[in-house]
């Protein structure tokens, strides 16, 4: 397990020693490949039986290898892009050849923050992992900082927000740690595994005060409404294939953190108290964003607000609980974090083609570029809700799980805002699906000045080569594992996330 | 010297100081003031545990306590003094509201915490008032926070939260391992550097430290 996590920081020390820019994003690939390689025997390892390594401070059972498979699925599918996107911005000069040794080297350190949180079994240490994946993602973030105004706004307000947001959570980490001093004595312990074994003997009212400070602290770096307003401006600004993982999966590992806690909390105080509070951010955050979701008119914000939407429906999914609660929470984890990137990689290309992020900018991809246009299209559906795609089935999982409860309010609730969201993402990518194709629309000298932020307009297609050809390789293979997971879950699929559901304490 | 330290009640006295020093923030003008009130907070946080750690005779509360001297009490002011000096903001500080209001409202905010606090539901083990005072110079520390006006106003609000927040640690459990400790402060240390970074960007591609400049992305 400590392999996995040397090979993140091994990469980023070799690629930030790259003096070529040519060479060093196949370097990162390469090293996303042998993580990929050696972290695959430890994770379906991990699944069958929980390992343990520094006595015991570093823990992977079931679902640590599921969140862990999908930080390395999309730290894969993010190198690939990200070469043929930074070839882009080389060229158009919005980068230099040490920005791009910055970015691959930040962009595995961000990796190996994010498998840390995941084999994390010190709650402590966990939180450490939450606050340094901040601090590496606000920098990616702010990434060619000199050159975009806009993009230190946005890192500014990440940080900012999400370390106080954070500080919360190290308060709920606290009062954990001596709730359980209470319970065995002189030293507490904070291991998840042996608070786990104690949890029942717990204090109620004390580990009430600290979920709910865990809530609002992992809960604000998860982007749950009310303490969402960092998560559009990061996600806005970020380079396409850092949106991408912030989008598909940092936000899950802030709320895997959630997960872990709930499990804690929920023997000494019962199902109603922390299932009522997921419930409620969860049909929040989902409110909040399906009403700006439908004003929307720049298409990186809206998917940042279907990002919202989504992690409302796996809060409420948490919430509801149950077998079939968690199981599609978790299984909406997935598909969120396949169908998402895609879209920001797809919303990627169409920047650089149409230099612009308004939607009104942009017109005519499904006929000017069949294949883009396709791969949005899919996207977009899946990422409304829509069947036979994958998302679909996850939201109908959570769904049977509140009817099987028989919260129909929730379940009302829960529909009209999937419905408003449905409307609102597929009328914005209509929009720029559909009609005739203005690429050719004469901005001035190439240039389109939007917000103070000047955008070269690019004249060709971006990346072409063999950059290009990876780059749609990965998006044609998402777009069909979007559309093969809406039509049945895979056995190993299935019982991984069953197992995971088992791990949580849920029968 | 163990009842001598019990007698004067020497650490009520200290942890008042921690919250008088936050609570001088209100009531000063000059970013270079905020600063000397952080460092001023810091040595008596590091003091305290000192002062804690010789009454219970636990040896990684001395360790504790040399950390946050050597990293809250002088490389960070000496980082934020470096930061104030490179943004050459016009020293004055400019919050939102008067500093007589932010005073009475600091005023409010420890009031309710002690309120609230009254029958909690924690025993502390060596004083009373530190869990009330800690939570107070957290509530205060994130009121100086949305208050403020300059990036690096922001920056001591969030350090004096960590402050407060590593009382409230200290208090309800003596302190985490030290492992995780440093764990924590290098986390910190880390993000002040990131933010001191982003102040100075901010400084130099909005010509202004004023954080007002950062309304464009919204909706």
């Amino acid at each position: 397990m400590i392999e996995i996590l040397l090979i993140p920081i091994v990469t980023a020390a070799i690629c930030y020693a790259l003096k070529n820019c040519k060479v060093v994003g196949y370097m990162s690939l390469a090293g996303a490949v042998v993580l990929t390689g050696f972290s695959v025997p430890v994770i379906l390892a991990s699944i069958s039986h929980p390992i343990e390594t520094l006595g015991g401070v570093l823990y992977m059972d079931a679902l640590s290898g599921y969140m862990m498979a999908l930080v390395i699925f999309l730290c894969l599918v993010s190198a690939i892009y990200s070469i043929g996107y930074l070839e882009h911005e080389l060229k158009v000069g919005l980068t230099d050849t040490a920005g791009m040794r910055r970015y691959y080297a930040l962009l595995h350190l961000f990796i190996f923050t994010m498998l840390l949180v995941t084999v994390s079994n010190n709650l402590a240490l966990m939180w450490i992992a939450v606050e340094a994946t901040t601090i590496v993602s606000a920098v990616l973030i702010g990434f060619g900082f000199r050159k975009r105004a806009l993009a230190v706004e946005a890192a500014w307000k990440y940080i900012i927000l999400c370390t106080v947001g954070i500080t919360f959570a190290l308060l709920g980490t606290f009062i954990t740690y001596y709730a359980s001093t209470v319970v065995t004595g002189a030293e507490g312990v904070l291991n998840w595994t042996e608070l786990k074994g104690i949890a029942g003997r717990l204090n109620p009212s004390t580990m009430k005060l600290a979920f709910i400070f865990v809530l609002v602290g992992y809960g604000t770096k998860a982007g749950l409404a009310p303490v969402h307003n960092w998560l559009p401006d990061a996600h806005s600004q970020a380079p396409s294939p850092i949106s991408a993982l912030l989008s598909g999966i940092l936000l899950n590992t802030a709320f895997y953190g959630i997960m872990r806690f709930v499990s804690l909390v929920e023997p000494s105080t019962g199902e109603a108290f922390t299932g009522n509070l997921l419930i409620v951010f969860g049909l929040l955050s989902m409110g909040i964003s399906s009403v700006f979701i439908l004003v929307q008119d720049n298409y990186k914000r809206l998917l940042a607000y279907s990002s919202i939407e989504h992690m409302g429906i796996i809060s409420l999914g948490t919430g509801i609980g149950g077998f079939a609660g968690i199981y599609g929470a978790l299984l909406h984890i997935l598909n969120h974090a396949i169908s998402k990137p895609l879209m920001f990689f797809a919303s990627g290309k169409i920047q650089a083609q149409f230099g612009s992020t308004r939607i009104e900018n942009v017109s005519g991809v499904l006929s000017s570029m069949p294949l883009l246009g396709t791969i949005t299209f899919i996207g977009a559906f899946s990422l409304a809700g829509s069947p036979p795609f994958n998302i679909f089935l996850s939201e109908f999982t959570v769904l049977k799980a509140g009817v099987d409860k028989g919260l129909w309010f929730v379940i009302g609730l829960f529909l009209v805002f999937v419905v408003i969201v449905f409307y609102g993402i597929l009328s914005g990518f209509g929009k720029m699906l559909f009609g005739k194709a203005t690429e050719q629309k004469n901005g001035a000298a190439g240039e389109q000045v939007t917000g103070g932020l000047v955008m070269p307009k690019h004249q060709e297609s971006p990346a072409y080569g063999l950059p290009g050809f990876m780059t749609d390789t990965i998006m044609i293979a998402m777009a069909l594992s979007v559309v093969f997971l809406g039509v049945t879950v895979p056995d190993f699929i299935d019982n991984t996330i069953r197992t995971c559901v088992h791990v949580l304490g849920v029968r | 010297m163990k009842n001598w330290i019990q007698a004067f009640s020497i650490i009520d006295f200290i942890s008042v100081g921690i919250l008088l020093t936050v609570i001088a923030m209100n009531a000063l003008k000059r970013l270079e003031s905020y600063v000397r009130a952080y460092t001023l907070n810091s040595w008596l946080l590091s003091s305290l545990i000192a002062i804690v750690a010789f009454m219970v005779g636990e040896t990684h509360l001395y360790v504790a306590s040399v950390t946050t001297l050597v990293s809250k009490g002088i490389v960070i002011p000496w980082f934020l003094r470096k930061i104030v000096r490179q943004t050459k903001v016009t020293h004055d500080a400019e919050p939102y509201i008067s500093n007589t209001l932010s005073l009475t409202i600091s005023g409010i905010l420890v009031a309710v915490v002690y309120t609230s606090l009254s029958q909690g539901i924690f025993v502390t083990g060596f004083s009373k008032n530190v869990l009330q005072i800690s939570i107070a110079v957290i509530l205060i520390g994130l009121f100086s926070m949305i208050t403020g006006r300059k990036a690096i106003t922001q920056v001591i609000g969030l350090l004096f939260m960590e402050n407060g927040l590593f009382l409230a640690g200290f208090s309800l459990t003596f302190g985490m391992p030290v492992i995780i400790e440093l764990g924590i402060l290098f986390d910190m240390l880390m993000g002040v550097i990131i933010l001191g970074i982003f102040a100075v960007q901010i400084k130099r591609v909005f010509i202004s430290s004023d954080l007002d400049k950062l309304t464009t992305l919204k909706g």
